[in-house]
């Protein structure tokens, strides 16, 4: 299990957000990108999961090459590598419930009520939420609804979290909550994960790998304990 | 050059509309959803305004009759008049102002909150889950909204007629059949139907592609109101002036 991105470039007019990235991440790693805003994290991100088409190069999702499937194609793909967004991105018309069996309704079709029901309370007590599931997705703060997004991610088992900025809005303690939780998740259920962030400490708290880019390049990949003696004046920035 | 740009890029964007209705099963409980939601929305105040424009046409007509002693066809020059042209042109008005802007806008949040992406992730297709009921809703609801529109226009042009003119109720309705005929409906319902479309494009396009969080979004609505405000215009001298050429035909 591996995912593998090479040589990857992706232009906007004439901006170059990603300039020849290459990236290997391994089975059950956490790896944190980290880097100034528009500086391609996301697109990243966004390319990995099929939401935007990279201009060249591969991505190489479990010895299968992607970048290059079309939108239904990549619906096997999605179920793999599942995304959580910057925004909790819930759908406001539809109950907590309703949002967290989304996926699982086109992913598992062949699901009974009742096993879509123990899935959807199985992904909620993952992330700590208890007796929210008849609520809509207005009526709860915007904590429990980033935990409701993260919720509605794995209830379709990716092998492959993929998080851009969990922790924006958010306030301290319910930023290092989120943390342990990608933490803890990444080991429970022996996903992958790749956390887009700004925020270095939590970097260096539960990350395997940090990877920094900017301007469309990666200009440091180190664990925790090495890239405090980075002399990458970006990475330093990070570390003040 | 931006222009056409827009244009290949929205006659994109219609055929993947088109070929997801052609290709997919339509999810009937949604689309009656929207449906409902559409015509609900608009419907008093399209038979407040019908009302009166029925009205205004009643006094216009009634002066001018009165002059040649034939006030007994006023009902149906106004129902005819209101069919052929104002009838469609303010039910295209009223659903630009409340569904457009509020189908652009509801889009154009779900963009901007990455809703779209996520249901992309989750395993839906947007276009077939969110653009392709709202698209069929607000062209079937035009129809629904020029009827309700036409009829409540016959009864503030007939309450008018009476109150102006001194005609009967039945006099007014008496002289409709004479006027209106499958011609003007014909034409009616396929200006209906051509604003239904233009507006149903415009609003689901503009909010599908929403930028740049909520300035973006408001961008898009007045960009919607703006495009099928001048669009209906348009559309409306086009298909009048086709109607003319077609009439001989369709007359002979």
């Amino acid at each position: 299990m591996s995912l593998e991105i090479k040589k990857l470039e992706k232009k906007f007019s004439n901006l170059k957000v990603l300039d020849g990235i290459d990236l290997k991440v391994s089975g059950g790693e956490i790896v944190f990108i980290l880097g100034r805003s528009g500086t391609g994290k996301s697109v990243l991100l966004k390319s990995i999961v099929g939401l935007l088409k990279p201009d060249s190069g591969e991505i190489w999702i479990d010895e299968e090459e992607v970048s290059h499937l079309s939108e239904e194609k990549y619906v096997p793909i999605r179920k793999k590598c599942g995304m959580v967004f910057q925004h909790p991105a819930l759908f406001d018309s539809l109950s907590v419930f309703e949002n967290v069996a989304f996926g699982v309704r086109r992913h598992f079709s062949h699901y009974s009520e009742e096993k879509i029901k123990s899935v959807v309370l199985e992904s909620l007590s993952l992330v700590e939420l208890y007796g929210v599931e008849n609520k809509m997705a207005f009526e709860i703060s915007y904590g429990m609804q980033k935990r409701v997004s993260l919720a509605r991610t794995l209830a379709i088992k990716p092998r492959y979290l993929l998080f851009d900025e969990p922790t924006t809005g958010l306030d301290p303690v319910i930023t290092r909550a989120i943390n342990k939780l990608i933490w803890r998740l990444s080991r429970k259920l022996k996903v992958t994960a790749i956390v887009v962030s700004h925020d270095m400490q939590c970097a260096l708290e539960i990350s395997d790998r940090i990877v920094v880019l900017d301007q469309g390049q990666i200009v440091e990949e180190s664990n925790p304990q090495l890239i405090r003696t980075s002399k990458v004046p970006l990475v330093q920035e990070f570390l003040a | 050059m931006g222009f056409l740009n827009e244009l290949g890029r929205i006659l994109i964007f219609v055929g993947k509309i088109l070929k997801t209705i052609k290709s997919k099963s339509i999810n009937c409980p949604d689309l009656s959803r929207q449906i409902y939601r559409v015509t609900i929305q608009a419907i008093s105040i399209t038979a407040f305004s019908g009302f009166f424009v029925g009205a205004i046409m009643s006094i216009q007509f009634n002066s001018q009759l009165k002059e040649f002693g034939a006030l007994t066809v006023l009902g149906g020059l106004a129902t005819s008049a209101t069919l052929r042209e104002l009838g469609p042109l303010l039910i295209a008005f009223m659903l630009s102002g409340k569904i457009g802007a509020y189908t652009s806008a509801e889009l154009g949040t779900m963009r901007v909150t990455e809703q779209i992406d996520a249901m992309r992730c989750l395993g839906t297709d947007p276009i077939e889950h969110l653009v392709v009921p709202r698209f069929i809703a607000i062209v079937l609801s035009s129809f629904i909204l020029l009827l309700v529109g036409l009829l409540s226009s016959i009864i503030g042009g007939a309450a008018l007629g009476k109150i102006v003119g001194g005609l009967s109720a039945q006099e007014y309705f008496n002289a409709i059949p004479h006027f209106v005929t499958g011609w003007s409906i014909a034409l009616g319902l396929f200006k209906c139907l051509s604003f239904g479309i233009l507006l149903a494009t415009v609003c689901t396009y503009k909010g599908y592609f929403t930028q740049g969080g909520a300035r973006g979004v408001g961008r898009s609505v007045i960009s919607t109101a703006l495009i099928t405000m001048v669009g209906i215009v348009v559309v409306d001298w086009f298909t009048s002036y086709l109607a003319r050429s077609l009439e001989f035909l369709w007359t002979s």
